[in-house]
């Protein structure tokens, strides 16, 4: 596994939903990136946010930690939020530390796009 | 003269140790080494000791040093001991060691620097060309021996270097122990009379002693202060101290271990002479010093009846030679150090202790010189000296005055050192780890800096999770600038507030004055008061309040009128908490911050991996941070292949890793930044042990934080242990006494299920 640090996080938006990419390996440095960047798209209008996960092979608990700040974050800007293609070592990891509560899992991006589509037709009262 | 690197032909003559393990001086060794130059003739140089700091050997290497150049520079050295009762024997003691030690070099006659010889015996060996000046000088010393006149015969004694004629080389007089002088016997005050005729007589010279007795002793001599230089010795810093004791230890095959020789160093607070006497004890005893308990058995052993007990006990009798006012003086200090209360008047002291004005002048100016109390002439302030003086003087007040039983006190000693000692490397370790601060608000000099490197909440809004390329160039793009003042004092805020101490470390609280474009006038002072919270999460509105309104408090209470307060902690600061601190003029750093303006004033170094293997183990050593868990991971997944475990057993066993090496990475201070793994292949089994030096963080082995309120993201960065306990067949951690050091065993057939 390559050390993470030099690399950009992708992203892009199908609608007003962003699919944000984890890196190989999901730590405090990862982790803060993929955090301003779901708070840039965000900020942008976005809706719906999928954090797909289908290159990340390890995830520390500090990783997991920023996790549910973006599921706050979410939260807290009405967007709903939902992970795709995560490996099962790391559902495992998610469910020991109660992230599974708080956010769909999806088998791949496609599905996650899928099931948050309704929500995305669906307007917002204030 | 020649460089100081030893030579095949070097001979050691009164050194007591090799020049290549006679470490932490070679500073202080130079500087005497350039008094001896041709430059310097005439000139004396006094150096000022800090008691404890040990001086002897200095002056024994830098003897043989010139002995050995063979310049026309004779070293000459004279230790003033406890054994010279009057002034007189002194200074007759002084003349025969100068002319055995002139002579000796005269012949390049190493062994008779040493030789039992009597001036008599001398004459005979003086070389012809020297026999003539010798004769007439013993001629004259036994006529004024019995004179009757002891002030002329001791300054003719001391004044022997003079005589040396003209083109046979010139004197370097090493004195050592000249506050000794100060209280011997007879008429003769010696250690005025050794400045008065040293500082006269042409020849160049060292005089080392108590710093707060010498430079007394030269106003009272009436020196020219324009022919007298001075050097300050000091204790060891901890690097110097840790290879003294390496070096000491070797020599008497003592065996040490890294955390043991650490803590010597942390408790003898680097003198050069406890640390001696303790390992010369260790020796005597056979005692390996290995653990913290060895270490404290042996300090305790030695506080009740070895070196350091003789050596305090030495210095008592000194000061108070009657046994009873003894009794009532060690319950005075012990009870005066020990209260709240540590400073009370000269009349209180005088009356307490039964004595004349001029007994307890005489005896406060013996334990202010020793600095085991700081006498104004009219208040005395206990409480000073060493930490060995402090827990002899316990010792003695509770069996002396409490007559308490001795295994009870011997018992609560070695108790309480052995509390105490992870106490001393925690404060050690969490003062390196502030160094950093210290260091980097001492090199404000009125540069200008990215003004956001001062708040908190725009450098989040703005560089986050920010690649460290975007940020160095998103800095070097800021048009904000902030210019730093410069600095002129720095200072612990516990320096200025004793209160100080009970909240915060020394160093995570600091009071720098500055002044602002270093313009020196009142409109341009201002007073930093800086503080590093310790918190592993951004911290939250009401501890940063609490920090602003206790700095704010201080400032009010030390009269600053113009002050500027700068947070820091590891994380930064919550939204809310940031906001505060904009609103009330604070400035706010991350530890990132933190870094990126250091490296802006100037460059920190990184630690190197070391990595090294064994047959069934494999030991590795990484450097802490920039993701090198991964590293272990990686090789820990490696040899699992090895073993066949099945993937998800490996990824498991990749996850716990990584939580060790973070855990160990956060919690731990560590002096070496360094994290030990060591991988045991077993049959059925795979054994992983994480360690790293530091400090022993409280929420381990099943200590509770107690608090109830404990934030929720504060508690996921408490999710690492738990994780590996879930993850592993079975999490031990060993007993190490610096640090942690876990132990992970997974089996090939898990005993549990995860």
């Amino acid at each position: 596994m390559d050390t993470p640090s030099g690399k950009l996080v992708r992203s892009h938006c199908v609608g007003t939903t962003a699919v944000v990419y984890a890196s190989d390996y999901l730590n405090k440095l990862t982790g803060e990136k993929i955090e301003r960047e779901c708070r840039r798209q965000l900020n942008c209008g976005c809706r719906a946010l999928v954090i797909d996960f289908s290159d990340t092979k390890l995830v520390n608990s500090i990783g997991v930690s920023i996790l549910l700040g973006i599921i706050d974050v979410a939260e807290k800007s009405g967007a709903r939020i939902a992970f795709s293609d995560v490996n099962s070592q790391t559902v495992q990891l998610f469910e020991m530390l109660g992230l599974t509560r708080h956010v769909v899992l999806a088998k791949d991006e496609r599905e996650a796009l899928l099931n948050l589509s309704h929500f995305e037709t669906t307007p917002i009262v204030h | 003269m020649s460089s100081r690197s030893p030579s095949e032909n070097f001979r050691r003559i009164l050194g007591r140790v090799v020049r290549q393990d006679f470490v932490g001086r070679a500073g202080e060794l130079d500087r005497i080494m350039a008094q001896a130059e041709p430059g310097n003739a005439g000139r004396g140089l006094l150096l000022l000791m800090e008691p404890s700091a040990g001086v002897s050997e200095l002056l024994r290497q830098a003897y043989d040093e010139i002995f050995n150049d063979r310049t026309d520079v004779i070293p000459i050295y004279f230790a003033i001991t406890r054994n010279e009762t009057t002034a007189v024997s002194a200074a007759i003691e002084f003349l025969n060691t100068f002319v055995q030690q002139y002579i000796a070099f005269r012949r390049d006659e190493p062994v008779v620097s040493h030789a039992p010889l009597t001036l008599h015996d001398l004459l005979e060996l003086a070389p012809p060309a020297d026999f003539e000046w010798i004769e007439q000088l013993v001629e004259s010393y036994n006529r004024l021996r019995f004179s009757n006149d002891d002030k002329a015969l001791v300054r003719f004694c001391l004044g022997a270097p003079q005589r040396i004629p003209a083109g046979r080389g010139r004197p370097f007089v090493m004195l050592d122990g000249s506050q000794l002088a100060e209280y011997l016997n007879g008429a003769v005050v010696l250690g005025t009379e050794i400045l008065r005729v040293f500082g006269r007589g042409g020849f160049s010279f060292v005089l080392a002693g108590l710093r707060r007795q010498i430079l007394e002793a030269a106003h009272d001599a009436k020196c020219n202060f324009e022919l007298l230089d001075t050097l300050r010795l000091e204790r060891l810093d901890a690097t110097e101290a840790a290879r003294l004791v390496e070096h000491v230890a070797r020599r008497q095959q003592v065996g040490t271990s890294e955390a043991a020789r650490d803590l010597l160093v942390q408790q003898f607070a680097g003198s050069p002479f406890f640390i001696g006497i303790f390992l010369q004890a260790a020796r005597e005893k056979h005692t390996p010093l290995l653990s913290y308990l060895d270490c404290e058995r042996l300090y305790v052993d030695e506080l009740f009846g070895g070196h350091i007990h003789r050596h305090f006990a030495d210095l008592l009798e000194e000061i108070s030679p009657r046994l009873d006012t003894r009794h009532l003086l060690i319950r005075l200090l012990w009870e005066a150090a020990a209260g709240e209360e540590q400073t009370s008047s000269f009349e209180v002291w005088r009356k307490r202790l039964h004595m004349t004005g001029n007994e307890l002048e005489d005896v406060l100016h013996r334990l202010h010189v020793q600095e085991f109390v700081n006498w104004d002439e009219t208040t005395v302030e206990a409480g000073a000296g060493p930490q060995a003086w402090k827990d002899y003087l316990k010792i003695r007040y509770r069996l002396d005055v409490l007559n308490e039983p001795r295994a009870l006190v011997v018992a609560d000693m070695l108790a309480d050192s052995l509390k105490r000692a992870p106490h001393t490397m925690a404060r050690h370790y969490k003062q390196i780890a502030n160094a950093g601060l210290r260091d980097l608000i001492s090199r404000f000099n009125c540069q200008r800096v990215p003004a956001v490197l001062f708040d908190y909440n725009t450098f989040s809004n703005k560089y986050k999770g920010a690649e460290s390329e975007t940020i160095v160039s998103g800095l070097s793009a800021e048009t904000d600038f902030f210019k730093l003042p410069q600095t002129v004092h720095l200072a612990s805020c516990s320096a200025f507030i004793n209160d100080m101490r009970q909240i915060c470390e020394e160093d995570h609280c600091l009071i720098a004055h500055t002044f602002e474009e270093g313009t020196y006038s009142d409109a341009q002072q201002v007073i930093w008061l800086a503080a590093d919270i310790e918190s592993k999460m951004e911290v939250d509105v009401e501890i940063a309040r609490v920090w602003l309104e206790r700095l704010e408090n201080t400032a009010g209470r030390l009269g600053f009128s113009r002050y500027q307060i700068w947070l820091i902690s590891n994380e930064g600061f919550s939204a809310e908490a940031a906001t505060l601190l904009v609103r009330r003029k604070a400035l706010s750093s991350s530890r990132q911050q933190l870094g990126l303006l250091a490296s802006r004033l100037g460059e920190t170094p990184l630690t190197p991996v070391v990595p090294s293997a064994a047959p069934d183990e494999f030991l590795m050593v990484v450097p802490m941070g920039e993701d090198n868990e991964l590293i272990a991971a990686n090789t820990a997944e490696q040899i699992a292949k090895r073993l066949t475990f099945r993937p998800e057993a490996i990824n498991q066993i990749k996850t716990a890793i990584v939580e060790a090496c973070i855990n160990a990475s956060e919690h731990s201070f560590s002096p070496d930044r360094k994290i030990y793994q060591r991988f045991r292949v077993e049959s059925d089994r795979l054994v992983i042990t994480i360690s790293s030096r530091g400090i022993v963080p409280a929420n381990l082995n099943g200590a509770h934080s107690g608090s109830e309120t404990k934030e929720a993201a504060e508690e996921r960065r408490g999710w690492g242990l738990k994780l590996i306990r879930t993850l592993m067949d079975e999490v031990e951690f060993e007993r190490v006494d610096d640090g942690t050091s876990l132990r992970m065993t997974k089996y090939l057939r898990p005993q549990k299920s995860t």
